[in-house]
């Protein structure tokens, strides 16, 4: 087997032109069709922008339990069907919420003596005892095991804890018939609400609480009921008939309620026979209303405003258990009640409690908010007519001192359309009282939320709103309410009032930011909710940046992070907002560029790299959308400047790129051909800078083929001689997310995109090589420390050798028009030719050593394919009177027989078309290769 | 060895029984062998016993003249005569009649209602004892129950009015000065002094004024009772029940309701006999954040009424 055949491309000026049909057609038909879509959907940009974020994104467990213990409570015997409103749902919900938003660092205190640890006290009672008697009782105590004792210093997850602790003792306790047990620790849990040592927890208490409470009575109940109906199951409270509880069970009950009615003080009394309301219905279900409403005034009894409130929510909740729609009338009666004592509130000896324990009066009265609520809640469900019911209240409030909190309770218990319809009336009130007001904020606030719900114009008088309400805020002290008040004024001024209006409240707003001394940054999240919300309310996002206060407003922060966060929401809600594909204005544009920049600037060398990625999105977003339509030349001045602004973003410069490209595409020959050289000076300058190899690679080529379009050929083969000199630095393997993948595919995608690219490319005649560029990548290859083995490395060379081929040929397959390819350039020149053909008996020589290398690592399924493919380039493009090439041909043949996989398809498939060739060559070859197989 | 035991199941779950009722039920019996008995009899009786307190008499005197229990009732019937009894859960149903004695000694007041007190009890038990040869000891059981008068109609209702204010206050507690009294004015009302048993006690109590902090508004029922014998008598108050209807520093000038519900057993319709008289009376006790303690007292008369 000789060692070297000289390779002789074929000529194949009569293979023109295959007979298929032709008609001229108005556009190229493989032309990709460029559709553009504007993302319509408001949201996609931050679900793509949150697909980062998304794997953190799980439900917490925290939630997950709540979320549990929720659906447990929607045991089917408890969803009762009430009409009008489910209020097992709303308790739930409210219970959650009062959960979360009451809690506290203090330490606690429980007293019990059914928990382990803790000292040993006696709490001191109210007892006309004399102190001899009290102390032997207290040395009696002693011994006794179920001494009180008080364990002090509990955090807050120690004291819920201890608590469930409780609730379970209570269970245990029950099953072993101890049931009396059982009773003292229900006690003894609502003696702990009467302590109000840490208030800020005691709405949390209270729930926590009231749940063990519960626990208590579902077990008393159920055991009733499991004496009066054995185990059945479709028994509940509201279709049990006392008249079929046989008398044992009644016995019982009685005996319960006596005992609870023996409770010596006053609070766990009322919380016991709350907890067992529900077993009134053995005896008789004419006891429960009237219990309800005894138990309504019994409450009286309580001095401690905040002690008594609660207990009242106590009472509705289970009456609504119990009563469902009728119980409404308790709530009014309890609502009532509450207000009658509602000075109480504001006596000094509360005061001074709140006060001892570092409590402002808003975050004192706010903690009767869920109570109010709740009365409201129940109150409202019975009301037919809100609008009287609401003029009833804003009287009451008139009427009475320190009308803050029932204010805001009853603005964010009614609903919107009725509060809407009394808002001048109540902003006026709101007024007249602002300067001793204290809970004002709340006020405006949930006033505000109602009105953003107004839909109709005409029903409110937007503008004086808007004028007594700005009187109001900007004389709000504390900059954190003016800015909780402003979030949803603003909203409803943006929708009802037109741009100069909002424009003129964001001075204000502006003004009282610098007036109020304290820097920006300080509020810069509550700053944030009031940009974010006036973004999203705003009818036309584009106006904003059209007011001149907006901007301004946005850089009032001045830490960067600060800004950096304004900057990303401003950018985010608006792409997703902003609905037409390009931005024109100008002043819109140089408002972004502003916000991008910062965005820009914040990037540094910790920053993490979904941030960066976030940040490089929002630009590009920017980038893509400005357009300054036929002045190509601001376009370009504007990718100028944007390259030198976010020049730390690899996602932003290659965006860059492409679009730099785009437009020197667009750019027409007719504008001078300098806009078109100044485009690929761009990219090529641009380019370099990058980190990714692979992505420089295919820039490099992208920009020779655009280049090479505008007819700028030497740009292009600058651009393609960096692309060269990338080639052997491409990395085998990148990261991508986090994944490392091979780059091979793609590498051999751009490198045969490149050698199709290099047929067009006119050559350098200033060298004094022919095929200049070509020669530069074939030297390249000779170099490369590529694995011989390798499919890109001998899929390559196979490339490389039909481009050499192609290249001999006098008329090319295909042209750019306005550029001069080889074949025209050197007209067959027989120097080219040679030349040519030396490289191509080169790499034919190469590929020869690759088959034998993958013989020898017993590569065999590869070494086949490459031998025929080789053997097909040989037969299509070779010239086959060449004796060498005709040699060639038939080892190739014999090398793939003998290493032939088990079905040779390809071997088949390249054999049946040879069988169709009318070629006189073709005939001999395919005579030898049958002898060739007859002799083996 | 066979073990044994009786039981006294009433059919009755609340045990409560009015005179000229029958007491219905079983003795039960479980033995884990036959057993021969020498008849099983089963005894009602009913008494009260009268206890003199130490503050009255002497220690000595009020353990040796501890009085002799007053017998109410006494009656015998034989359940089973004398015979065998088969292994297992034997039940012997039985029926008494509650009837007060017939031939009546000076002084017997008849069926009483049952009543735990301190100084007097009024109890009611059943009592079965299975006599069994003189080898082996009776079996015995014991059950008590409980008498009620019959309802009478309900008395008319008597309410009282109060106003508490230092005027009203008596000079309690001689001796020593004591700190000036706070300045306060106080109303309460009870809905009436005469109380059916099974009805809770209601009224209300308004808190006008009052210069100092209320630490607790309290409700306190005491029995008193006498007893007499031959020797004097002996009388005593003691707290029944202590019930709290205010807590902490009331709101002023509000109606704040009191409400007790009599306990059963420790209350009964108040009773004069010869030799003992059973009394109860109501304390309002108003208790100021010093400790100060200002009370109110009201005599109460119980019924059995409707």
């Amino acid at each position: 087997m000789p060692v070297y055949y000289e390779w002789t491309s074929a000529k194949k000026s009569n293979r023109i032109k295959h007979d298929s049909p032709r008609f001229e057609v108005t556009s190229y038909p493989l032309k990709i069709n460029v559709i553009t879509i504007k993302e319509s959907s408001s949201s996609s940009i931050i679900d793509h922008i949150n697909k980062w974020s998304s794997g953190f994104e799980e439900v917490d467990p925290l939630l997950r339990f709540e979320r549990m213990s929720l659906e447990e409570d929607m045991n089917p015997l408890e969803v009762e069907k009430i009409e009008g409103v489910n209020y097992s749902k709303a308790w739930s919900t409210k219970r959650a919420g009062i959960l979360s938003k009451y809690t506290t660092g203090e330490k606690l205190t429980i007293v019990s003596s059914y928990l382990p640890g803790g000292e040993k006290t006696l709490i001191r009672q109210v007892s006309n005892l004399n102190e001899k008697v009290k102390h032997r009782l207290e040395q009696l105590d002693d011994f006794d095991e179920g001494s009180v004792r008080k364990t002090m210093g509990l955090t807050q997850q120690e004291f819920v804890t201890k608590i469930n602790l409780l609730n379970d003792e209570i269970k245990k306790a029950w099953e072993t018939e101890q049931r009396v047990k059982a009773f003292k620790i229900g006690i003894q849990c609502s003696k702990l609400l009467s302590d109000i040592s840490v208030m800020q927890f005691y709405p949390s208490k209270f729930i926590l609480i009231t749940d063990t409470l519960d626990t208590f009575g579902n077990l008393v109940f159920n055991r009733l009921k499991e004496k009066s109906f054995g185990s059945n199951t479709l028994v509940n409270v509201h279709n049990i008939d006392p008249r079929t509880v046989p008398e044992s069970a009644k016995e019982t009950c009685q005996n319960w309620m006596y005992k609870m009615a023996s409770i010596r003080e006053l609070l766990p009394r009322l919380y016991m026979e709350m907890a067992l309301l529900k077993c009134y219905v053995f005896i008789s279900k004419d006891e429960i209303k009237p219990a309800v409403a005894r138990i309504t005034t019994m409450i009286r009894g309580i001095g401690n405003p905040l002690v008594a409130a609660y207990l009242r929510v106590y009472l509705c909740h289970n009456a609504s258990k119990l009563l469902g729609k009728d119980s409404e009338t308790y709530f009014y009666a309890n609502l009532k009640e509450f207000l009658e004592e509602y000075q109480q509130i504001f006596l000094t000896a509360m005061r001074k409690k709140y006060e001892t324990q570092l409590l402002t009066q808003d975050k004192y009265l706010n903690l009767y908010v869920p109570a109010v609520d709740w009365l409201l809640f129940g109150t409202l469900n019975s009301s037919k007519c809100k609008s009287d019911l609401l003029d009833e209240f804003i009287q009451k409030c008139e009427q009475i001192e320190n009308n803050e909190l029932f204010l805001c309770c009853i603005v964010s218990a009614f609903d919107s359309p009725t509060v809407i319809k009394k808002a001048p009336k109540i902003l006026e009130m709101v007024l007249s009282y602002a300067d001793k007001m204290v809970m004002i904020n709340e006020v405006l606030a949930s006033l505000g939320e109602h009105l953003c719900k107004a839909d109709n114009h005409r029903q409110v008088a937007s503008e004086s709103l808007i004028q007594t309400w700005w009187k109001i805020a900007s004389s709000l002290k504390s900059t954190n309410h003016f800015l909780q008040v402003l979030e949803p004024w603003l909203q409803f001024a943006c929708t009802h009032l037109s741009t100069q209006h909002v424009n003129v409240i964001l001075r204000g707003m502006i003004r009282y930011m610098i007036k109020c001394g304290k820097p920006a940054d300080e509020f810069s999240g509550n700053f944030q909710f009031v940009i974010k919300r006036m973004l999203k309310s705003i009818p036309d996002v584009e106006e904003l940046f059209l007011m001149d206060a907006f901007m301004p407003l946005v850089e009032l922060v001045q830490t960067s992070s600060a800004r950096t966060m304004m900057s990303k929401t401003v950018l985010s809600i608006f792409f997703s907002r902003y609905n037409s594909v390009h931005i024109e204005d100008h002043i819109v544009i140089s408002s972004l560029m502003r916000l991008c920049c910062i965005l820009h600037d914040s990037i540094n060398a910790v920053t993490v790299e979904d941030e960066s990625k976030i940040c490089g999105e929002l630009i590009n977003k920017f980038i893509q959308a400005v357009t300054y339509q036929d002045d190509l030349e601001r376009q370009l001045n504007f990718y100028v400047e944007c390259r030198s602004s976010f020049i730390k973003l690899d996602a932003v410069l290659i965006t860059l790129v492409h679009a730099v490209n785009t437009l020197a595409a667009r750019a027409s020959p007719a504008r001078g051909k300098w806009l078109q050289r100044a485009c690929a000076a761009y990219c090529f300058v641009t380019v370099p800078s990058l980190h990714c190899t692979l992505t420089k690679t295919q820039l490099y080529l992208l920009s020779g083929q655009v280049a090479l379009l505008n007819n700028c050929i030497g740009q292009a083969e600058s651009n393609f001689k960096a692309l060269i000199g990338l080639i052997p630095d491409i990395p085998d393997y990148i990261l991508e997310d986090g994944q490392k993948k091979s780059t091979h595919v793609k590498v051999a995608g751009i490198l045969s995109d490149f050698l199709s690219t290099l047929l067009l490319l006119p050559d350098n005649v200033d060298s004094n090589c022919k095929a200049y560029i070509l020669s530069g990548f074939i030297k390249t290859m000779e170099r490369i420390h590529w694995k011989k083995t390798e499919p890109l490395y001998y899929n390559t060379l196979v490339r490389t050798l039909d481009l050499l081929c192609e290249m001999t040929q006098d008329n090319y397959m295909h042209h750019l028009e306005s550029v001069l390819s080889n074949d025209e350039l050197y007209g067959c020149d027989s120097e080219f030719i040679d030349v040519l053909n030396r490289y191509a008996t080169n790499i034919c020589q190469e590929l020869l050593v690759v088959l034998k290398m993958l013989g020898d690592n017993k590569e065999t399924k590869k070494q086949y394919h490459l031998s025929l493919e080789l053997f097909w380039r040989v037969v299509r493009r070779g010239e086959l009177t060449e004796r060498p090439m005709m040699s060639l041909a038939g080892n190739l043949w014999m090398l793939s027989q003998k290493t032939q996989d088990s079905n040779n398809k390809l071997g088949k498939a390249i054999l049946t078309a040879l069988q169709k060739e009318a070629n006189p060559n073709i005939r001999i070859l395919l005579q030898k290769l049958e002898e060739g197989v007859k002799n083996s | 060895m066979s073990s044994i035991s009786t039981v006294i199941l009433l059919k009755r779950a609340s045990k409560v029984y009015h005179e000229g009722e029958t007491i219905a039920g079983v003795a039960v019996v479980e033995s884990s062998s036959d057993v021969r008995h020498e008849g099983l009899s089963l005894t009602m009786e009913g008494s009260v016993n009268l206890q003199l307190s130490t503050k009255n008499v002497g220690i000595f005197e009020a353990f040796s003249n501890s009085i002799k229990p007053m017998n109410l009732l006494n009656t015998c019937i034989e359940l089973a005569p004398p015979g065998k009894i088969p292994t297992g859960v034997t039940e012997i149903p039985f029926e008494l009649p509650l009837r007060a004695r017939q031939a009546v000694s000076p002084g017997y007041p008849g069926l009483l209602e049952t009543y735990h007190g301190v100084f007097v009890n009024i109890m009611y038990t059943l009592k079965c004892s299975m006599k069994r040869s003189f080898l082996n000891k009776p079996v015995n059981a014991s059950c008590q129950f409980f008498v009620q008068y019959r309802p009478k109609e309900p008395a008319p209702l008597k309410p009282v009015r109060c106003e508490i204010n230092p005027a009203t206050i008596r000079a309690s507690a001689p001796g020593g000065p004591r700190a000036p009294m706070p300045m306060f004015q106080i109303y309460a009302e009870i809905d009436s002094t005469v109380c059916p048993l099974d009805k809770p006690l209601t009224g209300k109590i308004r808190v006008d004024e009052c210069s100092v902090p209320i630490r607790s508004i309290e409700l306190q029922l005491v029995r008193v009772e006498t007893c007499g014998c031959a020797e004097g008598y002996s009388k005593d108050a003691t707290e029944i029940q202590n019930i709290q209807i205010g807590e902490g520093d009331v709101c002023r000038a509000r109606d704040i309701p009191l409400y007790m519900v009599l306990p059963r057993l420790f209350t009964c319709p108040t009773t004069t006999t010869v030799n003992f008289k059973i009394e109860f009376e109501l304390n309002i006790a108003i208790i100021f954040d010093d400790d100060y303690l200002v009370t109110e007292n009201f005599p109460i008369l119980l019924l059995r009424s409707r």
